[in-house]
């Protein structure tokens, strides 16, 4: 291809390149810059400080809500991760189920379902049954809804395995379970860990569906700074946000990292 | 002799629209310490059948024995067989020492032990200071080793092989071949060689079994196959053959389309009955002059220990002749040179048109 016909040689390119990154990434920027501004302002800059990420951390409610969260996400991450696992193993290996692409499909369409519409239906049918079990709703709910999230990493993994991988050590004497022990298990690993930082993540960071099917006291971080953020948009916000993109970015690199290794 | 493997009437028919009948009835004995060799073109279900001894599939229908017992619908861990896959498929997560012992911890051996045998199967296919590598450190040939490897450790009674030379160069396929053959002799074990190469077949083999869409052609030492084929499909597929149509005109004469007469073997077929003869290229000679059918150079081969001659005969039709080059490295013929093909009556066959 000579250079003049490259779509990244047409005039202005890079300039809307440029734009998009900036449009991007700006507001991420100066939501940390000014998590450590000295003064209570969020536009003017008046010294570096550490005061608000001092004062988030000994807030209470700020601490309660992270416990929960993290509660949620760390339970709700185990559960979906073994669903996703076993449906990948499923879909992916055993001859006697019919109509793979169909249930596959079926999997993975919630992450195209509106999350309102997933929120409202969540919460009417836990009110239907008179489900009411604190933050176990809350649990219920992400673990559902995060499967999907953890099926597709660990399913591409699957299938970018050599099935006589597993061939192999079933002509070694292994039966069905040590084979998915020492063998399927193992390599699997990277996409399973894969897909639970991605659940995790999702977890974490859910608003929508936690909001509809948060009990009293049930409230997680992305909830409270909600609630903060309502009453005015306060550099202790800021530190919240920063300290949770900060772990965002920390497992999806993790996740990214151990995903794409052989 | 001892039957390691015993097929009778073994059919796998793949589901789907339509069913892909993959092997159509196969009857056929392997016996106990033999290089057995499976070859035909690409689809002709090679794989299949193997698969069908190792336990990975199961048979639509039919017996599948081994030394005696029936297998047919055991797993694979149940039986004493092993498998060389076509791409190795060593676990990527062990060392090669971890994959050769592999299998002798799942039989519960010893640790001890098992690290013997391993070391003695290193030796074995000259890999002894690559124990502690992991799979991806090693290059095409010796992966396959250590896959070979694996496979012998735990003693199986059969070992199969996926054509297990194909991802290799030239070089390496052919020292590989005199390495399997060795390591058939001195293990004593039965092996069943998988091959769409029938040169490799040949070469190797004590017996071959030639498949072509399913079924089973033809069994037999490897002179048998090439010097006796029994249709026209193993003719052709072993080796090259020249055909011609002719008529059988009782005891060892046989009239061909232009009225000539040539003299072959002995056949059963009717007096007026239509046959298929065939030879060897290389059993025809070719003169400047003499007896025999006459024709015209119209291309040639050079092959280097020798070169064929493709010849227009006169009567129509053509004829390769495979010929040796003289020893002052002259041809024999050019291009366009008048010669005559002279066929030995003992190198012609007859195959039932
Ligand atoms: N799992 C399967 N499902 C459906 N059809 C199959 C399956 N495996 C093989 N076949 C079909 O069965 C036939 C025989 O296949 P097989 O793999 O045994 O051939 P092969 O002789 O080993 O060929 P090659 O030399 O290319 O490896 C082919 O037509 C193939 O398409
Ligand atoms: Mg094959």
């Amino acid at each position: 291809m000579t250079q003049k016909n490259d779509i990244r040689w047409l005039p202005g390119f890079n300039w809307v390149t440029l734009f998009f990154f900036l449009f991007l990434y700006l507001p991420l920027f100066i939501l940390v810059v000014f998590s450590f501004n000295a003064s209570r302002s969020a536009t003017v800059w008046s010294g570096f400080s550490l005061e608000w990420y001092v004062k988030a951390f000994a807030n209470d409610d700020i601490q309660r809500a992270t416990k929960n969260s993290l509660i949620i996400a760390v339970f709700s991450t185990t559960f979906a991760t073994t669903m996703a696992t076993m449906a990948a193993l499923t879909l992916s290996r055993n001859r006697a189920v019919k109509r793979k692409n169909l249930f596959g499909g079926v999997l993975i369409l919630p992450l195209m379902v509106p999350e309102i519409v997933t929120a409202v239906a969540t919460l009417t049918f836990f009110s239907a049954i008179g489900l009411s079990l604190g933050l176990g709703n809350i649990i219920i709910a992400h673990s559902v809804f995060c499967i999907p999230f953890a099926y597709l990493p660990i399913r591409a993994r699957l299938d970018g395995m050599d099935e006589n991988l597993e061939a192999a050590a079933r002509d070694l004497y292994s039966n069905k379970w040590a084979t998915l022990r020492l063998v399927t298990l193992p390599l699997l690993m990277p996409g399973i860990v894969s897909g639970a930082m991605l659940a995790f993540i999702i977890s974490l960071d859910d608003f929508i569906i936690t909001l509809m099917v948060a009990e009293a006291g049930s409230t997680t971080l992305p909830i409270y700074i909600y609630s903060l953020v309502r009453v005015g948009i306060t550099p202790e916000v800021n530190a919240i946000s920063t300290v949770l993109l900060g772990v965002s970015v920390l497992i999806v690199t993790v996740s990214y990292l151990v995903g794409n290794k052989k | 002799m001892t039957s390691a493997i015993g097929l009778n009437g073994l059919q796998k028919t793949y589901p789907g629209s339509p069913p892909v009948r993959a092997l159509r009835n196969a009857d056929l004995t392997i016996n106990d310490n033999e290089f057995f060799t499976l070859l035909g073109p690409s689809g002709c279900g090679k794989t299949t059948l193997l698969r069908l001894m190792a336990g990975f599939e199961v048979p639509t229908a039919g017996e599948l024995t081994l030394f005696g017992d029936d297998i047919a619908h055991l797993p694979p861990e149940k039986r004493p067989i092993n498998t060389v896959f076509q791409h190795y498929s060593l676990f990527p997560h062990m060392t090669v020492l971890e994959n050769i012992t592999f299998g002798l911890k799942r039989l519960r051996k010893p640790d001890a032990e098992a690290k013997r045998v391993a070391q003695e199967m290193l030796d074995l296919v000259h890999l002894s200071d690559f124990s502690a590598r992991k799979p991806d450190q090693l290059s095409g040939g010796q992966q396959q080793r250590v896959a070979l490897a694996r496979a012998l450790a735990p003693q199986p009674r059969v070992l199969l092989l996926d054509e297990p030379l194909s991802a290799l160069d030239l070089k390496l396929r052919q020292s590989m071949r005199a390495e399997l053959k060795r390591l058939q002799r001195d293990t004593g074990i039965t092996f069943v060689f998988v091959t769409h190469d029938q040169e490799e077949a040949l070469a190797m083999s004590d017996r071959i079994a030639v498949m072509s869409q399913g079924e089973i052609q033809q069994v037999g030492d490897p002179a048998t196959i090439y010097e006796f084929p029994e249709n026209r499909f193993v003719a052709e597929f072993i080796g090259d053959a020249d055909f011609f149509e002719a008529e059988t005109l009782g005891g060892t004469s046989y009239k061909l389309p232009n009225g000539e007469t040539i003299t072959g073997p002995q056949t059963k077929a009717a007096i007026g009955a239509k046959v298929t003869l065939f030879f060897r290229p290389e059993k025809a000679t070719l003169k400047r002059a003499g007896n025999g059918l006459s024709g015209r150079v119209s291309d040639i081969l050079y092959l280097g220990n020798s070169t064929d001659y493709v010849v227009e005969l006169v009567q129509g039709g053509s004829l390769t002749v495979r010929s040796e080059n003289h020893k002052d490295g002259t041809a024999i013929a050019e291009v366009g040179s008048d010669v005559v093909v002279e066929i030995d009556p003992a190198a012609v066959r007859v195959l039932s048109a």
